[in-house]
């Protein structure tokens, strides 16, 4: 007689969720840790590093929904996040569109960008997607940078300012970035995230088991592009000038480094690692433009010997105290 | 009834035939074995009809519609639900997510997508493994895997390419019990194997191939013993 194990109950079932939800809980319990800083940070310009590590914060978050969840390795986020900023700051600018319409077009319009690139790009993986995508970023860029005429090119364009207090901007960019958190965990919570997990894993097998693979994946380019021209426009209004410089190479090699050595497709990692990741490349600016080379180091060795990046290495650690 | 009829299908690759004219039909509640050596065009004409390859010419029918040239996920939609030679999961996704996958793209409710895959896991004896990664399981657990993803919704046919390929005894044992149960309760199914034991045991109608075309389509013991089926098998000699 055989003995069968009884069937899994709906805790274990759970378990992936169960998952997402610890990670939703640690990266929310860091927003509060966030929220307390300006206690302590009385300094503007810290303030102003730490709501700039929100901004990447964002950015970070949106690229790991589409490369770290969806498995599409696009090299653009930064662009989208030039896009957004373009999008208010040019309405602003020539047509007096105040600036939280602004913001609403940008998410707009960076989304529809993000859904043609999506479309267009379908058919890509691995480095040729990479490649594409890093072409339509240098593209964009170079677009904005040449037309002088409507963006004023490097001289960068004038945008109105949203709010006086820098503690006020601090707050602004924290909600809006609790508010993204929010959206992430209950889109992974829900069909979606199995959807696109199993769309980066393999394919064929998703669109097999019945997954509309066109739809769920220009719908994460399109979610993704959209998070990144929110970021884009809030930091539009924040530093009152929008320049190319939104849109460079660096930038998405910095997004890219928070999302690596966070832990690509977890929620929280990217996340946090993007203050560390900013905070740390502010304190080695003095050592001049070696900050890209230090992540592109850490990249290097997080992509070959920690693949679950500081999340894995944190959640390591706990499983080993627990079972001590 | 006929679910599946295959009318005159051809896949050509450059110069090659790699299916020529091929021609049958599977009823509802059939379970039909589809042999052939090696080359013959068995997962080419699979490929074919879970639209992960068009045909150049002929026509493929599901309960009476054309359905050549749809995309696998409307065919899945539409009950042709493939299992793969090379076994294809969600190597990061724990054992559940791989079935909640296809549960809910088949359009099952949460809870009741939870159920059924409870009910699956029980079944394919992957209890323990529930909470595990699909990467992290075994050849034979991740083929019983496979199994559950493609009967989260039962389909109206299930395309198995070699099931039974470099599987633990055990393994083949539980994947065996499952198809003969599900065709007792009037599951079709169309088996590609070169297991010819469990095609004699488990299909009463065989289908083999040779160089892209039907050789012989006829009840598995006389397909098996056909002149043609063991020259295609063992070369000219053997006829």
């Amino acid at each position: 007689m055989t003995t069968q194990s009884p069937p899994p109950s709906r805790a274990s079932a759970q378990l992936s969720n169960t998952k997402t939800t610890v990670e939703f809980r640690v990266a929310l319990a860091a927003m509060a840790i966030v929220a307390l800083l300006p206690l302590g940070v009385g300094n503007a310009y810290w303030l102003g590093v730490l709501i700039v590590s929100m901004y990447f914060a964002i950015l970070a978050g949106g690229w790991n929904l589409l490369a770290g969840y969806a498995g599409q390795f696009s090299l653009a986020p930064a662009t989208f996040a030039m896009i957004g900023a373009y999008t208010t700051g040019l309405l602003n600018h020539y047509y007096g569109v105040p600036p939280l319409l602004g913001i609403v077009a940008a998410i707009v319009v960076s989304g529809l960008v993000g859904l043609l690139l999506g479309r267009a790009v379908l058919r890509l993986a691995g480095p040729y997607l990479a490649l594409t995508t890093l072409s339509f970023a240098e593209i964009m860029r170079l677009v904005a940078a040449n037309s002088i005429d409507i963006t004023r090119g490097d001289l960068g364009l004038g945008v109105a300012g949203l709010l006086d207090s820098r503690v006020g901007w601090y707050y602004l960019f924290l909600g809006a970035l609790t508010v993204l958190l929010v959206l992430f965990y209950l889109l992974l919570r829900s069909k979606a995230g199995l959807f696109l997990q199993a769309i980066r894993d393999d394919e064929v097998a998703a669109r097999r088991a019945g997954v509309d693979v066109v739809f769920w994946k220009t719908a994460a380019f399109a979610l993704s592009a959209a998070a990144s021209g929110f970021a884009g426009a809030l930091y539009a209004h924040f530093a009152e000038l929008v320049t190319p410089e939104l849109g460079l190479i660096a930038q998405t090699g910095l997004i890219l480094s928070m999302v690596v050595i966070g832990g690509m497709g977890t929620l929280a990692g990217p996340i946090i690692a993007a203050f560390l990741v900013y905070v740390l490349s502010e304190w080695l600016r003095d050592v001049g433009g070696y900050q890209l080379v230090v992540f592109a180091a850490l990249v290097v060795i997080f992509a070959r010997f920690f693949r679950e990046g500081l999340w894995g290495l944190a959640m390591a650690a706990v499983r080993r105290w627990r079972q001590a | 009834m006929t679910l599946l009829s295959v009318r005159g299908v051809t896949k050509r690759y450059g110069g090659l035939v790699a299916v020529n004219n091929v021609s049958f039909d599977v009823a509802a509640g059939e379970l039909v074995g589809l042999i052939g050596p090696n080359g013959s065009g068995k997962t080419t004409l699979l490929n074919i009809l879970s639209g992960l390859a068009d045909p150049d010419a002929g026509e493929i029918l599901l309960d009476g519609k054309p359905c050549q040239g749809l995309t696998p996920e409307k065919l899945a939609h539409r009950g042709m639900m493939r299992m793969f030679q090379l076994t294809r999961v969600f190597r990061r996704m724990n054992v559940i997510d791989n079935l909640l996958v296809a549960g809910r793209a088949l359009g099952l409710k949460p809870g009741e997508a939870l159920d059924r895959a409870r009910s699956l896991i029980s079944e394919l004896r992957l209890d323990a493994v529930a909470a595990l990664d699909a990467g992290q399981l075994s050849g034979g657990q991740m083929k019983l895997l496979e199994f559950g993803v493609c009967f989260m919704v039962p389909p109206r046919i299930a395309l198995l390419d070699e099931p039974f390929a470099a599987v633990h005894p055990t393994m083949k044992e539980i994947m065996g019990g499952f198809i003969r149960s599900r065709h007792e309760n009037g599951q079709t199914f169309l088996l590609v194997s070169h297991d010819m034991p469990v095609v004699v045991e488990l299909c009463p109608r065989a289908i083999c191939m040779n160089a892209g075309a039907v050789v012989i389509d006829a009840p598995t013991r006389a397909v098996l013993a056909d002149a043609r089926v063991i020259e295609a098998y063992l070369g000219g000699q053997a006829a």
